[in-house]
């Protein structure tokens, strides 16, 4: 087998992975070879893929999306995180229907409020009360 | 609360007086909850916010127009910068060292410049993510960041320059750089004919943002780059 046809065959393995509600995923006992590694494949290892010609947009940026990567950053410059935990966990290593589904600084501002929990300098009923108490704050009067 | 000017905590009204959303979404209000929790934490101060977000906003590609058009003119200049890219950049006015510094979190201290020829084409992408030299360019264009660009630049370079309006005649070689977050790389496009006795400022206006990642070359009459754009909600003020 030819390590083209290798890669063909891992690739389209990892295109069939999302899983499907319509699939029963109970008892899963084991996974063949090909399967696990398709599963260990991490989801931001892109390049290669294939994909379909598309239209290559500008986006205007977003008030809260400056702000989350400036929040990012700064949590980084304060030494609250790093720059390799935050790109290669926190903001990728999410599983295939985070990964595609969420908008490119949604990831980071998940990233940023997961980690604030994980290392305990926020607790998560902090994190749920603030969210509401900033909610309640922007409700229409 | 004292860091009510922040920009986009929407406390202050001012800047959102006529917002075009209504509702404000699900990630805006996680972006407020962190930050404000963050500093309410003394995680960091409003103050180390509004000084990055400064930084943030005086980043963009007229730097590295600069940098290649100083480059074309000057052949002392392009060797340093090919010895020692991020040291040739204080020359042009930037520290990579700004705004903490130590760079920025993101951004490892590490420039490479690709030197095009008559026969070479070099193209930039990040395929794992979105490195992008923020710098010497600003912040990343939103196709550079999408999976179409990253899945198939690699393996489809020649279709997805001629996707970018850039047919390459087959005699030319296209290499294509995968960044990543200890190398950063931007393009030094060959300088184009027609263009003898401009000015370093001149030449600069044709060294747009999209020659430096290489998936446009610079013409005369060529000075901006031109792509559909998605429209924001509550864009950035500035």
């Amino acid at each position: 087998m030819s390590a083209r046809r290798d890669l063909r065959q891992q690739q389209e393995l990892i295109g069939a992975i999302q899983p499907a509600l319509h699939v029963s995923q109970n008892w899963n006992y084991a996974v063949d070879g090909a399967l696990y590694k398709a599963y260990m494949h991490p989801p931001h290892d892109v390049g290669g893929q294939f994909d379909a010609p598309g239209v290559y947009e500008e986006k205007e940026e977003e008030q809260w999306e400056l702000n989350t990567y400036v929040t990012c950053e700064v949590l980084g410059w304060r030494g609250v995180w790093n720059s390799e935990e935050r790109r290669r966990r926190a903001d990728n290593d999410l599983g295939y229907s985070l990964y595609l589904g969420i908008p490119y600084y949604g990831r980071w501002i998940l990233a940023a409020a997961r980690m604030l929990v994980d290392k305990n300098h926020i607790s998560l009923a902090e994190l749920i009360e603030k969210v509401a108490e900033v909610k309640s704050r922007h409700a229409k009067k | 609360m004292s860091h009510t000017h922040n920009p986009g905590d929407g406390g202050a009204g001012e800047r959102h007086a006529a917002p075009m959303v209504e509702e404000i979404t699900d990630f805006e209000v996680l972006e407020i909850a962190v930050r404000e929790l963050a500093i309410e934490h003394g995680l960091f101060t409003a103050e180390d916010h509004r000084r990055f977000t400064e930084w943030a906003e005086s980043v963009g590609p007229a730097a590295g127009s600069r940098l290649v058009a100083k480059a074309w003119i000057d052949p002392a200049f392009k060797a340093r910068v090919m010895e020692d890219a991020v040291k040739a950049c204080k020359e042009i006015g930037i520290d990579w060292a700004e705004p903490t510094g130590f760079g920025t979190p993101s951004d490892y201290m590490n420039l490479r410049v690709l030197e095009d020829t008559p026969t070479l084409h070099h193209v930039i992408v990040c395929t794992l993510c979105s490195c992008y030299p923020r710098p010497l360019l600003g912040m990343s264009p939103e196709w550079y960041r999408t999976t179409n660009y990253r899945r198939r630049l690699v393996r489809w370079p020649r279709e997805v320059l001629a996707e970018f309006g850039l047919v390459l005649p087959p005699e030319v070689e296209i290499r294509v750089e995968d960044s990543n977050q200890k190398c950063r790389f931007m393009v030094l496009p060959v300088r184009p004919e027609g263009t003898e006795n401009w000015t370093e400022k001149r030449l600069a206006e044709i060294v747009t943002r999209d020659c430096m990642i290489g998936v446009a070359l610079p013409r005369p009459g060529r000075t901006a780059d031109v792509h559909p754009v998605q429209k924001a909600g509550r864009p950035v003020q500035r």
